[in-house]
């Protein structure tokens, strides 16, 4: 009986998803080729259900289950939330994706699915087995996603990405054995507990670190961050949306939480992640400027929007999590802007690289604005959300201490290369040119469209009134 | 007085912008056109009515208004307002923008062949931008205009400029966007600071006015080195202005008059409003330093302008030349040579417009910039030589001309310096004072070579200004003369605030 009230009270977004991809799998096998497009509806009515049933789950006072490895607080709602209500819009991007291989539409979408029941119960974590497990759950699901694509270019980010995967997996098992070794479990509150009257050997903080870089290989940031590029330019663009998004968010909920709990009490742990998110703003924000590809320079610029947030959750206080709650909250919006703008491109028959961008602001006015605003967004600049996010989340840096200062300059002084690049993008699209035809984008991505008019106007919003949303954050970090 | 809104005045040109990609302009350029320059002027006369009823002498902020939204200001949990206000010189400063941009409009008739829909609305954006930086009444507010700014006058200079445009508006971006990215790293710190010491967030210019002199004084000066990295960029400042002749040379006609005449000036709005207003303790700390860089300003760009070989980076470099002076008379702490200084902004902003559209109209008509291919120019041209007269000897300070109403007062002011006790600020002044000679040089050469001497073959065939140049240019020296016989009209009306300055900074 105590199983099923665990289940009721902290895990019913998850079943429901649980069910639908059950729903998915028995349809494939049952259902006519022909009813290809259900699969999205039901996949979209799974996300639904799931949505509406996370109000429904015990946050206050916080529900743990399952012997306290599951986890249900603001928290994790939060981010239960965001991770939905972004993969609700994902899907609806899929849709060139699954054309191309109507047979699979129904595995496409349950393994789409596999992947946000992953992320969910990553989100809830309380220990490192079940957060190990979702994880792989969440990586497994990708390699199937990324690989989804005809392409041989998608093969071989598939592979890149499953090796370097794997190295990343064994860093992180490493890191945690010898936690386990340290304190006999597994569980976030009791080695937090165990830390209270022991004080942490410089084993502990290599154990903290190795977990920590683990981690790092799905936030795209340094010592895990090749594979970016390639994989993104690989794979399919509404995968890669995905990739950009799901995952980094859900990492950043569970290091976050780590880092507030369990890895708490190394310094040098929150130094070395400063040390990390700065090398990657540099490394990403000077790779990208050479870039002609528009998918490897959107690569670039996640992983240097990762290494902002990344800097700001590595000094922890309840301050610098509202910001990086507000920051990946903005960045979820910008970037499926981004990578919705791309997708209409490439229905349209443009490739991915810069120069086809000619012409645009002429021919397609309001498809430029929306682009340009959603660049513009990831740049920083104002009136958009990603000036507020920067702004907030650099605020939050200066007060963690002036030791961090001069970081916080080179990590700024990048952020002006940065600019070049987006700037670039932005401009090239009003450049006139006569070599390339004026092509008017033609109207059957009606629903790529659609999301990307909207994201650009959730990101002009959040940048003129963001107050209710980062008192919403800061109510979040709060109650952590 | 109930019509006298500064949201309005802020505002009012972004709705403009919006409408002129409604379906009534079509693409009827000169139905946008005639649009712009009436709204333009519409806009300059309203500015006009808020200097009518504002009084100099009143305390504090004049027309403040705030935004909010559903209760709640910008980003509340930080404490800041969407907060805007005018004092002496923020009304100033939005006269001039208001001015430059109504002539800007007219003068771009002959210079804009394409694109117009998009020209003219990213032209009142840029005046939104322009206007939210001089009225903002926050800190955080000030910098996100500053930064809004940089969107349109990169396309600007960008989209319709010369050859290497593109590149040039590129490096004034990122010199910009660097420069201000540790503008907004003191302005987190005094941020944090501020709350660290009362515990309340703001960034409230004058609730910051009022402590941050109590803040250990080494922070002072590292925000006031900041936050000037910040403003020198903008001013320019010598080793941070290599991107301004490379955008001024770029950059088409109108493009240029703003640049020169209202985005240069930002740079000492900001030095003002945060490093004098706010921090004056760490100013003085740093006074020695800046007026050696103000004087390796006002002499190095005289030369180098000397050296040019090109109009419009002579007009450029000048341009940087006369900022110093501003500069200087900023750092010499005596209410003569401030006051100058601000007036020198206001001289300068039209000056320096009035010679880029001199520079404009010769080279539409002659497709060069190099002095060495132009002359006598004056035969053909009397109209535009007659005005280049005035505008030449306004920039070189010519009493009863605008131009020598500020540089005197800047070099009469810091003569007289209380520094002196300190610093040898009369050798400065005398120094300084070399920038009247070096300026004559550079200027009656460009005006000697331009115009008299001899008359090339291929150029009998000019024609002369026409009427929408004659506009601008004759507002232009109608100012300059009038102001330069009357200059206590505009000085009375920021002296009240300059003087509160100067009481804390002695």
């Amino acid at each position: 009986m105590e199983f099923f009230n665990n289940i009721l009270n902290t895990m019913l977004p998850e079943i429901a998803i649980l069910l639908f991809i059950f729903i998915l799998i028995i349809l494939s096998m049952t259902l006519d080729l022909k009813h290809y497009k259900l699969a999205k509806w039901i996949t979209l009515l799974g996300i639904f259900t799931a949505t509406a049933l996370c109000t429904k789950i015990q946050v206050e006072p916080i529900a743990y289950g399952f012997k306290d490895t599951f986890i249900s607080d603001y928290y994790t709602l939060f981010f239960k939330f965001v991770l939905l209500i972004a993969s609700f819009i994902i899907v609806f991007l899929t849709k060139k994706a699954i054309t191309s291989r109507r047979d699979n539409a129904f595995q496409f979408n349950a393994i789409l699915l596999t992947a946000i029941l992953g992320a969910l119960i990553l989100v809830s974590a309380n220990d490192f087995l079940t957060m190990f497990i979702s994880m792989e759950t969440l990586g497994f699901a990708t390699f199937f996603l990324l690989a989804f694509d005809k392409g041989y270019k998608s093969k071989e980010a598939t592979f890149k990405y499953i090796l370097i995967s794997a190295v990343a997996t064994a860093v992180f098992l490493f890191g945690v054995s010898y936690i386990y070794g340290l304190t006999g479990t597994v569980n976030f509150s009791k080695i937090y507990e165990y830390f209270l009257d022991v004080d942490p050997t410089l084993l502990y903080s290599m154990a903290t670190i190795f977990i920590a870089s683990g981690l790092c290989f799905k936030l795209g940031v340094i010592p895990f961050a090749n594979w970016i590029l390639d994989v993104y330019e690989g794979a399919d663009t509404s995968v890669v949306t995905f990739v950009s998004i799901i995952p980094k968010v859900a990492m950043f909920s569970i290091l976050s939480r780590l880092l507030v709990f369990a890895m708490s009490y190394s310094f040098e742990l929150t130094f070395t992640l400063v040390v990390i998110s700065v090398m990657t703003a540099l490394w990403a924000n000077t790779l990208a400027i050479r870039q002609t590809n528009i998918k490897r320079l959107l690569a670039c610029s996640s992983s240097a929007n990762a290494a902002y947030v990344l800097f700001a959750a590595s000094l922890v206080s309840v301050f610098n999590l509202s910001t990086v709650l507000f920051y990946l909250v903005a960045y979820v919006f910008m970037n499926i802007g981004v990578f919705s703008a791309v997708i209409i491109l490439e229905n349209s028959q443009f490739s991915n690289r810069l120069y086809e961008f000619k012409n645009f602001a002429y021919t397609n006015p309001i498809f430029t604005l929306c682009f340009s605003i959603c660049i513009l967004g990831l740049a920083g600049f104002p009136i958009t959300s990603g000036f507020v996010s920067k702004l907030y989340l650099f605020s939050a840096i200066i007060r963690s201490g002036l030791v961090f200062l001069p970081f916080l300059i080179i990590m700024m002084l990048t952020i002006v290369a940065s600019v070049f690049y987006y700037l670039t993008v932005v401009r090239l699209m009003f450049d006139k040119s006569d070599k390339v035809e004026s092509e008017v984008i033609p109207h059957k991505t009606s629903s790529a469209i659609v999301i990307l008019y909207f994201c650009a106007l959730i990101t002009v919003i959040m940048g003129i009134f963001p107050s209710k949303v980062i008192e919403l954050c800061q109510f979040i970090a709060y109650n952590v | 007085m109930n019509f006298l809104s500064v949201l309005v005045l802020i505002f009012s040109p972004l709705v403009a912008s919006g409408l002129i990609f409604t379906s009534f302009f079509k693409n009827n350029e000169v139905r946008i056109r005639r649009f712009s320059k009436t709204f333009a002027g519409l806009h300059f006369l309203y500015t006009l009515m808020f200097l009518v009823f504002f009084n100099p002498q009143a305390e504090g902020i004049s027309y403040y208004k705030e935004i909010t939204f559903f209760g709640s200001g910008w980003i509340e949990p930080l404490g800041l307002k969407l907060a805007f206000g005018l004092d002496g010189l923020a009304l100033l400063m939005v006269i001039l923008t208001s001015l430059i941009v109504f002539l800007a409009l007219i003068a771009s008739k002959s210079n804009i062949k394409q694109k117009h829909k998009f020209y003219y609305s990213l032209i009142f954006l840029l005046q939104t931008a322009v206007l939210g930086v001089f009225c903002a009444r926050d800190m955080f507010v000030f910098f996100m205009f500053w930064e809004l700014e940089l969107i349109p006058m990169y396309f600007l200079i960008g989209q319709w400029g010369d050859a290497k445009a593109k590149s040039s508006a590129m490096k004034f971006v990122l010199y910009t966007f660097f420069g201000s990215l540790f503008m907004l790293l003191g302005i987190l710190l005094l941020h944090f600071y501020y709350f660290a010491t009362y515990g309340v967030m703001t960034g409230d210019f004058s609730s910051i006015l009022v402590s941050a002199p109590e803040f250990p004084l080494a922070l002072q000066v590292l925000i006031s080195i900041l936050f000037l990295i910040g403003f020198a960029v903008k001013l320019p400042l010598v080793p941070l202005h290599t991107w301004l002749p490379d955008a001024h040379v770029d950059a088409p006609t109108p493009v240029s008059m703003i640049l020169a005449a209202v985005l240069l000036k930002m740079g000492a709005f900001g030095i003002i409003r945060f490093n004098m207003q706010m921090l004056p303790d760490a100013f003085k700390v740093l006074v020695p330093a800046l007026l050696i860089m103000a004087l390796i300003n006002i002499i190095y760009t005289a030369f180098i302008a000397y050296s040019q070989t090109d109009l419009k980076r002579v007009v450029a470099y000048s341009s940087i030349s006369h900022m110093g002076i501003v500069l200087f008379g900023l750092c010499s702490l005596n209410l003569m040579s401030f006051s100058g200084a601000v007036f020198q902004m206001l001289s300068h902003g039209l000056i320096s417009a009035g010679l880029f559209m001199v520079v404009g109209i010769i080279y539409i008509r002659t497709k060069t910039r190099q002095i060495s291919e132009l002359g006598g120019l004056a035969a053909v041209m009397p109209r535009l030589a007659g005005f280049s007269i005035i505008l030449t000897l306004a920039a070189v300070g010519l009493p009863l001309l605008m131009g020598f109403v500020g540089e005197f007062m800047v070099f009469l002011g810091s003569f007289n310096s209380a520094l002196d006790d300190i610093l040898p600020i009369k050798l400065y002044t005398l120094i300084a004072v070399l920038i009247l000679v070096l300026s004559v040089c550079y200027m009656l050469r460009l005006l000697h070579e331009t115009f008299y001497s001899n008359l090339l073959e291929k150029w009998h065939n000019l024609k002369d200004i026409m009427m929408h140049e004659f506009t601008v240019l004759s507002i232009i020296s109608f100012c300059i003369v009038v102001f330069g016989v009357f200059p206590m009209f505009i000085i009375n009306i920021v002296q009240p605030l300059l003087t509160g300055i100067l009481e804390f900074l002695r």
